[in-house]
């Protein structure tokens, strides 16, 4: 038997024993512990080492809100650190280990930053390692001398290099009134929005439903809270307009009433089933929402505060209520308000003693004293503790008495042997959500917390989330709340009865005993009242820089605990009220939120993949694809042992001397029809398309509104008010929003739509001098002869039985077809005119020998049209019409955009016979010392089989006027410098007398 | 955030693509006043409280939208086909505040 | 007839996305999933005010009238239509041909026909979990209250277009860009692992 297992009760199976380790140890619990409820059950106390000081801690709390217990699960290769011990459902073969401890938990070198706590007190980091060099041990240099060791003992868990195996995903959802949290006023709400007829979403972020009710140990409706939560829990299971999500921890609460949750899916399983994901991340829309969050029990701020023993209140209760566990034998407790009283209580019931129960105000009301003497508890009204004793565990603590007007402490200490001790110091509504949602909080003196802003949003509060501690309550605005979600109103059934232990829920206004020793506010960050009170002393007034300067509350577990006492410490030391120094507001995520379930499907494959038509045959026959951007495309189509420039060199080569053909498939085609489309074009582009005749084509330049270059094609007449743009692939998309915009924004009354047909089409350009032979071989139904397809002319036709367009245009120089068909259709027409070119010598190639081709003619793609080139920049200026104005027309000739100076494009040719790279420099003069005085830089370069030589376009300052003159390419980064001719861009066949035939 | 584009509906505002302030007035195309152009192409007015933006519905209806949206609060108080209304299509009201 | 390729096959896909049942299918099958390939799938667009007579002409082809409402949409099986955007329209035939059939009903006058036929591949997803597998991907509510069965809408998953339309109480047919599919093809597989899922 676990030596504080008690012998009944719980809401654990006590028949299903469940194995686990801890730090290497095995242990045993029930189905339903937590790792820390189960690890107590074993008698373990200590859980972990502090942040700072290495400082021994147990556990503090029993949910979500842990600062101590944290520990890293292990799972296969996979480490998660920082989880705290309070949310991990244990399941057989659950592997746990402490963190923040050298070499072993209980014994700790670095125990000893305790000895030296002034060194390490707030704002060390700023005080140490900040400002100027001033001797050897200032600066931020003694930082970097010291960081290895001062990470290596401060901090928490240790974060894993194995990768994350686990799935994660994404889900939307949509609902009337989402409920967050299912304590008794999270059941009323969403029953009652459900029977409403709403759509409802009920999350709760532990594993089961009820909250408070599974452990208050009170009576509704004549059962226990637990039997009744579980009923009420069970009838929601049968509504089919309900979606429960346990396990879902709401964090965030974004603009229009968008929700974001972690659902935990598998954590609490061996293994997760097939496709299951471990996490689900909820972007949850909801009409509106029922904040239903409860609140949080605060801690007393007091020397010894933090001692493993030493644990919240109602977490004690819920520990022997709730897993059948008694923290401790001998108990006292320490409080400010009566709900400790009723945790007195339920502990004597569970089986513990009461020792005492020191409370720090001077009298009691007769029902409290009443709980006390039921508890057998001694009560020392008017006292308070001042110091705890005992290592790993607890072994007892002093008391004194306490004036809680001035805080001062009188009389000799008593001690009193104890195991455990709880601590109440009032409750803070969990208003998290709320304060992300909009306003400010608002203090409340007799509750002595800040209370929900009024809302800014379309949320409803309902129980302690409001200030109303009591079930009654929490019962009644649940159930109004959820009425009015829903958009319902009142009926006059009875609400459940209610029989719970009186008390009062305004607390005394007492946070911390000032007394000698460390007096923890944020146990996770190590932050002490003096901590608090040292930056008041150094002028931080206001909570934003205390918050920075201390760390309080930037901890896990964001302050969840330590953000009230933090700030009536700095208020006391201010001399100004709480509500004048103010609260940070809560920003998401509540709780930590893994990144794997933000990333979700995008992890891994983060983005889709674009396929041609023709990309299994591509693949099938040896090409190696190259991603650019979504799309995949043949790089090289090499044969075995070619390097890649071999293999671009040989398909460039055989282009130009038979034939070569390569997929264009990804070239974006946008339909622009309609009785406007011509008039459309003239507008969009920079030259005539109105003069277009049906059946041809013509090579296009659109510039953006500024006057820059944007994007370059051919556009086809198809029929009088029947258009194909092309565009390159890259800027496909920004075309068509910029075709829409146009269309739907500046000029409304054009009759022209435009739609993206980019992935209808199959296209394959074939070129060279055998390539007008290759079309006449297996191309039916039309001539493709000179006099039938002329330069940019437009035919249609079939190969192997599929109807074609083939256009004669041509990119790589060389007399050269684009040949579309249906998508569907395009490996057959593919395969088809492989199938005719292999007489003529007709070799596929990819986007390398496309480039290399492209740059011999002088062509421009995105590299030269980077969003700073104009029209003449590239020598385009022949395309400007002056007959009418475009876009772009009016700004194209600002003056900065005519001077002279500006980069031009040029041809360089290598005269060292090397590579050229891109984004290479290009100068005058030669300093390889200290680069300087860049007039350009290369934008592609290539080797040129035409030429024979290594080639390159390139942007240079006035590079029409220096043609013939030499440079050199500037290139430090890869070490390459060397002499350069500056020459046209059209290196190859500059009269285009091969493409015109 | 979300946008209620009158024609999809409420969406979240990952389906829409910003595409500047509306209050600008594209000059004539043949002027030749360069003061209207620069003012057009670079001039952007940056209120705090109610802005008139131009919205794309690129992951949806791909319309584009006038939306009245306040940069403070991220309240949208109108969104409307730039067009003008299509007959018969508009079923979704910009619900206020939301 | 030379024969459509699709893009989902014969491409030589991972093993589980083949015909046959896939994921958790132990504990049923929930989800089935499947490429419907119609022949003809066509664009059409009205002018402005030129809706009534572009929504007559489609039942003058299809025999299915649109009720009024934006997205709002129709099917008997063979045929689909729907509004997808202000005054556009995808209709939707399993056999070929449909634009020829269109052209001398919709006139330069009420509007534009634009087949694309090959260039949108058609997913359904059928089955009790469809809801479910899809809201992973789009961030639209897709209870039926609110996607009536007829009914279509346009939106994106990441860079994927996706015109959608219910036909059925659990059943979607998906539309996206061929060049996307296979890439849709297999998440959508992914996602429907936890429910089990059928490729037919």
């Amino acid at each position: 038997m676990s030596p504080r297992r008690t012998d009944a009760g719980g809401r654990i199976d006590r028949l299903r024993t469940i194995r686990f380790t801890f730090d290497g140890a095995p242990y045993t619990g029930h189905a339903g512990d937590t790792l820390a409820s189960a690890l107590l059950a074993n008698g373990v106390t200590l859980f972990g080492r502090s942040f700072k000081y290495h400082r021994p801690r147990g556990v503090l709390t029993s949910g979500v809100e842990e600062p101590n217990a944290l520990v890293t699960v292990l799972r296969g290769e996979v480490r998660e650190p920082n989880i705290a011990a309070t949310m991990v459902e244990i399941y057989d073969g659950l592997t746990a280990v402490s963190q923040n401890r050298f070499p072993s938990l209980a014994w700790d070198v670095s125990a000893a930053n305790q000895l030296g706590g002034k060194l390490l007190s707030a704002g060390f980091y700023y005080k140490t390692f900040m400002g100027p060099a001033i001797g050897p041990l200032k600066s931020t240099r003694f930082w970097m001398f010291c960081e290895h060791f001062i990470r290596r003992a401060a901090g928490l868990g240790r974060a894993g290099t194995a990768a994350d195996t686990a799935r994660y995903e994404r889900m939307n959802a949509f609902c009337d009134v989402l409920v967050v949290g299912s304590g008794p006023a999270g059941l009323m709400a969403a029953r009652a929005a459900a029977d409403q007829g709403a759509r409802v979403i009920l999350s709760e972020l532990e594993p089961h439903f009820g909250g408070s009710a599974n452990w208050s140990g009170e009576t509704i409706d004549g059962m226990p809270a637990a039997d009744w939560a579980a009923r009420a829990a069970g009838q929601l299971e049968g509504y089919d307009n309900i979606r429960l999500l346990p396990r879902t921890t709401v964090w965030g609460y974004y603009d229009g009433n968008t929700l974001a949750a972690l659902e935990r899916v598998t954590d609490h399983k061996e293994r997760p089933g097939k496709g299951e994901p471990r996490h689900r991340y909820w972007t949850i829309r909801a009409k509106s929402v029922v904040l239903a969050t409860g609140s949080f029990e605060r801690p007393l701020v007091f020397p010894g505060n933090d001692r493993p023993g030493v644990m919240l209140a109602h977490a004690a209760e819920r520990y022997a209520d709730e897993y059948g566990v008694l923290p401790g034998n001998k108990i006292a407790l320490f409080t400010n308000n009566d709900s400790a009283y009723r945790s007195a209580l339920a502990l004597k019931k569970a089986g513990a003693a009461i020792v005492a129960i020191i409370d720090v105000r001077p009298e009691l009301s007769s029902e409290m004293r009443e709980l006390a003497d039921e508890a057998e508890a001694k009560s020392l009204a008017g006292h308070a503790v001042v110091a705890t004793e005992g290592g790993k565990a607890l072994s007892g603590l002093k008391v004194q008495r306490f004036d809680m007007v001035n805080g001062a402490l009188a009389g000799d200490p008593r001690s009193i042997q104890v195991d455990c001790l709880l601590m109440s110091g009032g409750w803070s509504p969990t208003i998290h959500l709320a304060s992300q949602a909009g306003a400010k909080a608002e203090w409340n003196a007799a509750r002595q917390a800040f209370l929900p802003p009024k809302a800014t949003q379309r949320w409803i509060g309902a129980g302690a989330f409001t200030g109303s501690f009591s079930t009654a309550e929490a019962i009644a605005e649940g159930r109004a709340a959820g009425l009015s979600a829903a958009g319902g109103t009142g009926t006059p059934a009875a609400l459940p009865v209610v029989e719970a232990a009186p008390g009062d829920p305004d607390p005394a206004p007492v946070f911390e005993i000032r007394a000698d020793g460390k007096s923890f506010v944020d146990f996770q960050h190590d932050v002490t009242a003096e901590d608090v009170r040292l930056a008041h002393r150094e002028g931080f007034i206001s909570v934003e820089h205390l918050k920075r300067y201390t760390t309080l509350g930037m901890a896990t577990d964001q302050g969840k605990s330590s953000n009230i006492a933090g700030l009536a410490i700095m208020a006391e030391a201010l001399g100004k009220p709480i509500p004048e120094v103010g609260t940070t507001r809560f920003r998401p995520p509540f709780s930590a939120v893994s990144i794997g379930s933000l990333a979700a499907e995008r992890f891994g494959d983060l983005r889709p993949e674009r396929l041609t038509p023709m990309h299994d045959w591509h693949v099938a026959n040896g090409a190696t694809m190259y991603s650019a951007g979504l799309w995949y495309r043949p790089m090289i189509c090499g044969l075995s042992g070619e390097t890649i420039e071999q293999a671009y060199v040989r398909e460039a080569r055989a282009t130009r001397e038979s034939a070569g053909i390569v997929d264009v498939s990804t070239l974006g085609k946008i339909a622009v029809q309609g009785p406007d489309a011509a008039e459309f074009l003239d507008r969009v582009y920079t030259n005539m398309f109105s003069t277009l005749a049906v059946g041809k084509a013509r090579y296009g330049l659109m510039l953006r509104e500024d006057g820059l270059a944007f994007d370059d094609g051919t556009t086809w007449r198809l029929g009088q008010q029947d258009f194909l743009m092309t565009t390159t692939t890259a800027n496909a998309g920004k075309v068509m929003q910029h075709l829409e915009y146009f269309l739907d924004v500046i000029w409304p009354e054009l009759m022209v739509h435009v739609t993206s047909v980019t992935d209808e089409w199959a296209g394959a350009a074939i070129g060279g001098p055998k390539a007008r032979a290759i079309l006449a071989a297996c191309v039916t139904g039309t001539a493709v002869d000179n006099a039938a397809l002329p330069f940019m002319g437009i035919v249609h036709g079939k190969i192997s039985g599929v109807p074609v367009m083939i256009c004669r245009l041509s990119f790589s120089g060389e007399m050269a077809f684009e040949v579309y068909s249906g998508a569907g259709y395009g490996t057959h027409v593919w395969e088809a005119l492989i199938e005719a070119g292999k007489p003529f010598g007709l070799v596929t190639y990819g986007l390398e020998a496309l480039g290399t081709m492209r740059i011999e003619k002088g062509h421009v793609t995105g590299a030269e049209i980077d969003g700073r080139t104009t029209a003449r920049d590239l020598h385009l200026d022949w395309m400007l019409s002056k007959k009418k104005p475009f876009i772009g027309s009016a700004m194209m000739d600002r003056e900065g955009l005519i001077a002279p100076g500006r980069l031009e494009l040029v041809g360089l040719i290598s005269l060292d016979n090397q590579p050229l790279n891109g984004g290479a420099h290009i100068v005058e003069a030669l300093d390889e010392a200290n680069p300087h005085d860049s007039i350009g830089h290369i934008t592609a370069c290539c080797y040129s089989p035409a030429l024979g030589k290594y080639i390159a376009l390139a942007l240079v300052k006035d590079g029409k006027a220096r043609r013939g003159t030499r440079a050199h390419i500037s290139d430090p980064l890869r070490n390459r410098f060397g002499p350069v001719e500056i020459v046209s861009n059209h290196f190859f066949d500059p009269d285009g007398s091969r493409m015109h035939g | 955030m979300l946008i209620t584009c009158p024609y999809c509906g409420p969406r979240d505002v990952i389906e829409f693509t910003y595409q500047g302030d509306g209050n600008r007035e594209r000059p004539q195309p043949a002027s030749q006043d360069l003061d209207a152009w620069n003012a057009y192409v670079y001039n952007r007015l940056n209120p705090a409280g109610d802005h008139n933006e131009i919205w794309q519905h690129s992951g949806g209806c791909r319309a584009h939208l006038r939306v009245v949206r306040n940069t403070l609060t991220h309240e949208i108080s109108s969104v409307a086909f730039t067009r003008g209304e299509h007959k018969g299509a508009a079923r979704h009201k910009a619900e206020g505040k939301i | 007839m030379v024969e459509r390729q699709s893009p989902l096959e014969p491409a030589p896909l991972e093993p589980e996305l083949r015909t046959g049942s896939h994921g958790d299918f132990e504990h049923g099958i929930e989800v089935i999933l499947s490429e419907t390939r119609p022949g003809s799938i066509l664009q059409l667009v009205a002018w402005p005010g030129q809706e009534k007579e572009l929504i007559s002409g489609i039942r003058t082809v299809t025999g299915l009238a649109l009720p009024d409402g934006a997205g709002a949409g129709s099917t008997d099986g063979v045929r689909s239509v729907f509004g997808f955007a202000p005054g556009k329209f995808t209709v939707v035939d399993e056999a070929e041909g449909l634009a020829s059939a269109f052209a001398n009903v919709v006139t330069p006058a009420i509007g534009t026909v634009t087949d694309l036929s090959h260039g949108r591949t058609a997913i359904r997803i059928a089955g009790p979990k469809a809801e479910w597998v899809l809201a992973k991907f789009f961030a639209i509510d897709f209870a039926l209250p609110a996607f009536p069965v007829g009914a279509g809408r346009s939106t994106m998953h990441h860079d994927v277009f996706a015109q959608i339309q219910r036909t059925g109480a659990d059943q979607f047919d998906i539309y996206v860009f061929r060049s996307f599919a296979r890439s849709f093809w297999k998440a959508l597989c992914h996602a429907s692992e936890e429910v089990g899922y059928e490729v037919q």
